[in-house]
């Protein structure tokens, strides 16, 4: 398949170079697997999701990535951003990059609007000097004004997602890698999002995005990515891109379908705080030492 | 942004409970006094410690706490924030020592017990004292090694943690808590000095008791292997870094 490459002559903002990495094959949660895990199973076996990657992005680019769940584009995202440490080659950045991958996830759900806001904001980048000043606008953003002391429990997820990604963008950073959950169907705030997001750009900020649909995000991508098992079959025009990845399948459904998010949850569910703070209090001898 | 994440950490403990702050003074507290009176009192004074033993068991008490706390909670820590480790640029480190850290403020908090302790057995230190913090800092070292290295295994194997709180049960028989290192028979005390516990717990005690070190090899063996087991963690987390990453 083609391989054609766009240059253009700015600073680089992340650079791969001959970068592999193996992730544990993502499992489904049943009644079954659950019982093995607690049978003491270790954890699954690692396959290669990403293979000999060499990709360079300029700053200021705004990169759309195809993919299937399987094709290694999260575990892309996440490198390009420094969450995951490759276990071939290397990644560089020039600068930070914010990454919003699946942020409604580690959102706390009976925490108020205002207190994700700080917690969210300051895992990605944000300082407590800024943050009184851009709790306001992220909420007004998130179209969540007014509702900044509610906990996030009655929220629908669109809500939380919108809440997610304006947190994200607020951050001020010069580079964004945004995965799809960000946006995903929800037409209504695609305007926002557009303006926004448009309105970055402009500014010179880079955008990796992984999306079916990066028209909803932004009019003007300079590139775009198509990857499959794990390396990248096409590296050209949104357009071009758009195409090949129609003819490999488009969003075709996989062995391996990712369940992580809820995964998370479960295994946090398992142990839960309580239990963390209340064990060690009986260590009161019931026998006569010695 | 680590003070951010460890003052939130306090604020939402002490929030949920009425009395907040009293409860990390009664808890060690009452321990203590429980088991002074059943160990000093009920069963009599059976040569089981130095005296005064209220003093004796509080001072080493509350390091234990410290100790099993910090301990227990830091080796879910990864796994319990997977979903803000995949969208933290910050090094992976912090969230152990968050919850380390957290422990360390609470155990500093639960100091006064020491004094209440004083207080009631008039019983002053002398100028060995200066090795208190020094043991603060020796034990804070020892726990933050450990707590890496578990906290990573723990998210390739979550049967750790269980068995992080079962061995928690036995160190504390075989540490010298309830009883003073001369307690332990000449033959095992060079394998106690296995323990860094043994040499981190005297260095809290000896300003009030110069006597508990005796054999300074045993207590410089068991410091020196507490600061080994510090390096050891540390190479263990930064071999599975990229293992807890992916699990996240």
């Amino acid at each position: 398949m083609a391989r054609l490459s766009i240059t253009k002559d700015l600073d680089v903002m992340v650079e791969f170079e001959g970068v592999g990495i193996r992730m544990p094959r993502a499992r489904k949660r049943n009644v079954n697997s659950r019982l093995r895990r607690f049978a003491g199973e270790a954890s699954p076996e690692q396959v290669w999701r990403l293979r000999d990657i060499t990709l360079s992005i300029p700053a200021g680019q705004a990169v759309a990535i195809f993919g299937s769940r399987s094709s290694g584009r999260e575990a892309l995202l996440r490198l390009a951003a420094g969450t995951l440490i490759p276990d071939e080659g290397c990644v560089r950045r020039q600068a930070k990059v914010v990454p919003m991958i699946d942020v409604a996830a580690a959102m706390t759900r009976n925490m108020t609007v205002r207190q994700n806001i700080y917690v969210i904001g300051g895992l990605l980048g944000l300082t407590p000097s800024v943050m009184g000043d851009l709790v306001p606008r992220i909420a007004h953003l998130a179209g969540l004004q007014g509702q900044l002391e509610r906990k996030l429990t009655p929220l629908t997820n669109r809500q939380i997602n919108r809440l997610a990604w304006s947190i994200g963008v607020m951050t001020g950073e010069r580079a964004f890698a945004i995965d799809e959950t960000h946006i995903g169907e929800d037409l209504e705030f695609a305007s926002t999002v557009k303006e926004r997001m448009s309105q970055m750009r402009a500014e010179g900020v880079t955008f990796i995005v992984a999306s079916d649909r990066p028209e909803l995000f932004l009019d003007d991508w300079d590139r775009g990515l198509v990857l499959d098992h794990g390396s990248i079959v096409a590296d050209t025009t949104l357009a071009e891109a758009t195409v090949v990845y129609e003819q490999l399948g488009g969003t075709d459904v996989d062995d391996d379908s990712d369940l992580r998010t809820e995964e998370t949850f479960e295994e946090r569910d398992d142990l839960g705080e309580e239990e963390v703070w209340e064990e060690g209090g009986d260590e009161r001898p019931r026998k006569r030492e010695r | 942004m680590l003070r951010m994440l460890v003052l939130r950490e306090l604020q939402t403990q002490y929030s949920r409970f009425r009395f907040g702050y009293l409860w990390t003074l009664l808890e060690p507290l009452v321990l203590s006094i429980i088991l002074w009176l059943v160990f000093s009192v009920l069963l009599g004074p059976r040569h089981l410690g130095l005296q005064p033993y209220l003093l004796f068991l509080s001072v080493a008490m509350l390091p234990w706490w410290w100790f099993t706390k910090g301990i227990n909670a830091s080796v879910r820590s990864f796994r319990r924030n997977a979903a803000q480790l995949r969208i933290s640029t910050l090094p992976t480190q912090f969230w152990v020592l968050r919850v380390l850290l957290v422990s360390t403020v609470e155990f500093l908090m639960s100091l006064p017990v020491v004094v209440i302790a004083v207080i009631l057995t008039r019983d002053l230190p002398g100028p060995l004292i200066v090795f208190y913090p020094i043991a603060i800092l020796a034990q804070f070292l020892f726990m933050y090694g450990i707590a890496l290295a578990l906290a990573s295994w723990n998210v390739i194997a979550p049967d750790v943690a269980r068995l992080v709180r079962l061995a928690m049960r036995g160190l504390f028989y075989l540490s010298p808590i309830l009883y003073s290192v001369s307690n332990i028979p000449a033959h095992v005390r060079p394998l106690a000095a296995l323990n860094p516990l043994v040499g981190i717990l005297g260095l809290y005690r000896i300003g009030w008791w110069p006597q508990e070190i005796e054999d300074m090899l045993h207590y410089g063996v068991s410091l020196g292997i507490g600061l080994i087991s510090f390096v050891v963690g540390w190479v263990v987390f930064r071999r599975l870094e990229s293992r807890v990453l992916k699990e996240s």
